[in-house]
Order: C-alpha cells, then sequence, then structure tokens
C-alpha cells in the first residue's frame, strides 16, 4: 500500500496542504503524489520513486545485479561525491567532421580531490609494476589522505609522497620493499624517498620496524631461481652472522645478498656476485666486502643439515 | 647516577656554527676584487672568505649577513668574527659588529665500546631512528635540549646542538642507554 512519508523535516522547502498545513502527507507511490490526508487534496505531484527499476529473483543467476547502478563507492578516500562522469565516447558518432571529440571533457568533479585522486592512480601503477596486493595499495591510499589533509608536508611533490608512502605500507604490512625496488617504480630519487619517509614518520607521528634480513629472503632467492634448500641455508647464515655481530655496520640488504651468494656458491645452482648485485640492488664490491667478513666464519654458519655440493673448505674467496 | 664511569669521555668540538650582522650592505663585488682568499660564487651570490690564523670560512652575503663555520671553539669563533669584520671595515665599509649568535656545535665523542645499534633503537622506539638503507648510524633527537645525536656500530657517536652546554648534557643523558646496549668485548 502506499508508504508514509517521513514527515519531511529535513529540507526547507516544507510541501504541506494549504488547507491543512499541520497535517502529515500521505505518500502515494504509485502514482507519485503527495496527498492531504484530511481533505484529499494532491499536494505534491511527480515524486520520484527510489524504489528498484527490476524485478530481481534470488535464483536467477545474474551475473551483475541490475538494481545496482555505477561503480562500489570508495567513501573513506573520496569524500563521497555522487556526481556522473560521461566518458569519453567509443565509436564514429562521438567525433564531429575534425576529428575532435564532440562531447568536451567533463568539467572538473572536485577540484579538492584532484591531486589525491592523481595520487591513487599514480600509486595503483607503481603497485602494480611490482605486483603488490591490494592490502598495501589500500593501505598506503589511507596514509596518503592522513598526510595529504594533515599538509604539513604540503610543499613536497605529491609523487614523492606516494611513494613514500609505498614504501611504509610495504613495511608496515611485514613484507618490506627496499628503497631501491621503490625507486625503480616510479620516478622520484632514493634521497627524496628518504626525506619524504622521515618526514612522513613525523608527521604521522607512527614508527616503522626495523628491517631484517629474512625479509628479502623468499624474493631474491625466486628472482635468482634457487631451490628452497639454498634459501633457507641463506637465511640462515644470514640470521646466525647478524646474532654472531660479523657484520657491524652493515645493511641487511647487503648481509642478505653475501648469504645468498655463499649459499649458492655452495650448493649446485652458483650466482655470480653480478646477478645477486643485480636483483638486490647491491653493487658487487658491497657483496665483497660484507662476504669477506662472513668467510672466515663459514662452516659455523650454515644450517646443520645442509648437503654441501661445494664444501666449505673450496668455497671462493674474494 | 655517575654519568660517566671511571674515566672520563672525551668529548672534541670539532665545529662551531656562528652569524653575525654588519649593519650595512656590503659590495660582494669589491670584496672579491680587493679582498684575500676570497672567491666569489655570483650563482648563489656570495663570498666565500677563508682566514687563516682562526680556521675559518665565512659565506658573505650583500645584505650583511654572515655565517662563519670552521671554528673549534666558541671562543676562536667570536674572535674569527671579529677579525672577519675587521677584514671588512679594512676594505673601506662601515661595519658594526651585531647580532653574533652561535647557531650549531658540532662534536665528536667515542665510546670505549661498541653498540648494537638493533636493541638501542628497539629500546629507545620514538625518539631514536634507525634507517640502515639511508645512513649507516641511529640517530636519537632530544627534543628539550635541542640536540640531534648519531650513533654508529662502532661506538663513535656524534652530537650536534646550539651550544657547547647543551652538547655535554646531551652526551650524558645518552651514556646510560649506550652503555645498556654495548656489545660485549670478548667474541666467542
Amino acid at each position: 500500500m502506499a508508504s508514509t512519508s517521513r514527515g519531511e523535516g529535513l529540507s526547507l522547502p516544507r510541501v504541506t496542504c494549504p488547507n491543512h498545513p499541520e497535517a502529515c502527507l500521505v505518500e502515494d507511490y504509485r502514482a507519485g503524489d503527495m496527498i492531504c490526508p484530511e481533505c484529499g487534496l494532491v499536494v505534491g505531484d511527480r515524486v520520484i520513486d527510489v524504489g528498484s527499476e527490476w524485478r530481481t529473483f534470488s535464483n536467477e543467476k545474474a551475473l551483475k545485479d541490475p538494481s545496482r547502478v555505477g561503480d562500489a563507492q570508495n567513501p573513506l578516500l573520496n569524500g563521497g561525491d555522487l556526481t556522473t562522469m560521461i566518458s569519453k565516447g567509443t565509436g564514429a558518432a562521438s567525433f564531429d567532421e575534425f576529428g575532435n571529440s564532440k562531447y568536451q571533457n567533463r568539467r572538473t568533479m572536485s577540484s579538492s580531490d584532484r591531486a589525491m585522486l592523481n595520487a591513487f592512480k599514480e600509486i595503483s601503477t607503481m603497485a602494480d609494476r611490482i605486483n603488490l596486493p591490494r592490502n598495501i595499495v589500500d593501505r598506503t591510499n589511507n596514509l596518503f589522505k592522513q598526510v595529504y589533509e594533515q599538509k604539513s608536508l604540503k610543499g613536497r611533490a605529491n609523487d614523492a609522497i606516494a611513494s613514500a608512502c609505498l614504501y611504509i605500507a610495504c613495511r608496515q604490512e611485514g613484507v618490506p620493499r627496499t628503497f631501491k625496488e621503490i625507486c625503480a617504480v616510479s620516478r622520484i630519487s632514493k634521497k627524496e624517498i628518504g626525506r619524504c619517509f622521515k618526514l612522513i614518520l613525523k608527521a604521522l607521528e607512527t614508527s616503522v620496524d626495523l628491517i631484517t634480513t629474512g625479509d628479502f629472503m623468499s624474493r631474491f632467492c625466486s628472482n635468482l631461481g634457487l631451490p628452497k634448500q639454498v634459501q633457507m641455508a641463506a637465511t640462515y647464515i644470514a640470521r646466525k652472522a647478524v646474532e654472531m655481530d660479523l657484520v657491524p655496520g652493515r645493511s641487511p640488504i647487503s648481509v642478505a645478498a653475501a648469504a645468498i651468494y655463499m649459499a649458492s656458491q655452495a650448493s649446485a645452482e652458483k650466482k655470480t656476485q653480478k646477478e645477486i648485485g643485480d636483483i638486490a640492488g647491491v653493487a658487487d664490491v658491497t657483496i665483497r666486502q660484507s662476504y669477506r667478513l662472513i668467510y672466515p666464519r663459514a662452516a659455523e654458519l650454515f644450517p646443520p643439515d645442509f648437503k654441501f655440493d661445494t664444501p666449505v673448505e673450496k668455497l671462493p674467496q674474494l | 647516577m655517575d654519568s660517566n664511569n671511571d674515566e672520563a669521555l672525551d668529548i672534541i668540538v670539532t665545529n662551531v656554527v656562528a652569524t653575525f650582522r654588519t649593519r650595512c650592505h656590503l659590495n660582494l663585488r669589491t670584496i672579491a676584487l680587493n679582498g684575500i682568499n676570497v672567491i666569489y660564487k655570483p650563482e648563489f651570490g656570495k663570498v666565500l672568505m677563508k682566514l687563516r690564523k682562526p680556521k675559518i670560512t665565512a659565506s658573505i652575503w650583500s645584505s650583511g649577513k654572515i655565517i662563519c663555520t670552521g671554528a673549534t671553539s666558541e671562543e676562536e669563533s667570536k674572535l674569527g668574527a671579529r677579525r672577519l669584520a675587521r677584514c671588512l671595515q679594512k676594505l673601506g665599509f662601515k661595519v658594526n659588529f651585531s647580532a653574533y649568535k652561535v647557531v650549531n656545535v658540532l662534536a665528536v665523542c667515542s665510546m670505549p665500546f661498541a653498540i648494537r645499534l638493533i636493541d638501542f633503537t628497539k629500546n629507545n622506539r620514538p625518539i631514536a631512528s634507525y634507517e640502515p638503507e639511508l645512513h649507516p648510524a641511529a640517530t636519537y633527537r632530544i627534543k628539550t635540549l635541542k640536540a640531534t645525536i648519531q650513533v654508529f656500530s662502532t661506538g663513535s657517536i656524534t652530537v650536534t646542538g646550539p651550544n657547547v652546554q647543551n652538547v655535554a648534557t646531551a652526551v650524558e643523558q645518552v651514556y646510560p642507554l649506550l652503555y645498556e646496549c654495548q656489545k660485549p668485548l670478548c667474541k666467542k
């Protein structure tokens, strides 16, 4: 039957029956009318029905739900604007005789968030290049939004802040990426990303966990095509080296690279320093330096159940 | 609580940075042409003048503001600044030595033990920050003293602060924290 109206207390123009201003109007949705219950006068007409347009049955396997229109909203990030954008247009009819498109570009729908949306697009592109999962991208977007709203880093390039947010998000999710890896997918220099990183940590008053050698093992080893045994050995070597403090002051990445080198040289799959350096983003002289530090205690660093293809004595010494 | 152990730690001040004003406009070209030991940098709009006696490098701007770096103590810095002002006076400018202020003091100190940086950072979470990819030292900032301490794994630390007194206090403050995270001398 007809549904009762909510009394329209929200909007300013209060539609009332001229004869009975106090009466609550009744909505007749089938005819689209607002009727005064006292005298039956039709007060407002052409009321838009907000119900669904089609009937959908639950057992019908519909690939898409026709009662939903548009993409899922992203209220956390956009502030919820409900505008409709007209797209560029495909097909021959949308272009006039000179080849220009008939419908000129849509007006800026939310100029205040334009930069933010651009940044989200950039973040998505960067993350796509290194195949980051959706949760990291969402976290990055959230971080960017927080930083952007704070405005304390307003002068910095948005791309730099986006790259730094991506770095922080990867760290926070427990799968850190090295600065060099983020640099590879971004146009910003490592120095600038590092600067923005420190500024963002100060602005958001958060801190991140320290990186360990084990965080990068699985990625580097699979990129090099090393078997699981070698990867486990390298992880063990790196951890022991840090525990025994054979490599004070060395970046964990360099130690990890040296450990991978040692493990791969002891197994059947030998990789050169240059290959490892390429994957890890470390110079091969750096690997050499760290390797020289762990070489003297090599025998203790290997896991006890490791099968040596090349025995410890025959490991290369550089 | 005794901050320094039996042996006192040597805090060596390596750099003192001070600024002062000459209260008059300086013609950089004149200084560049007539001064001795000067380097003119037109793209930055300043003249570098290096003094020998207190080994000091000064950046001179045409507005009359001068930054004086390279001194090894506060008195030396003041002496160098005055000498510099005298130099400019001899070149013919009506120099009025004013607003002398020591802006930054850099000191180095060496602990007799090595330090485990990871433990140090973990213990002092928000105040200390360590990014091995960016810099091999852990930075510890003391807000109240406005001092920054960079701790290296070898045990040497560098301290920067607004004056020598702050720097000494900062070292005393941070010493117990470093002492906790020291590396045992005997290696297995």
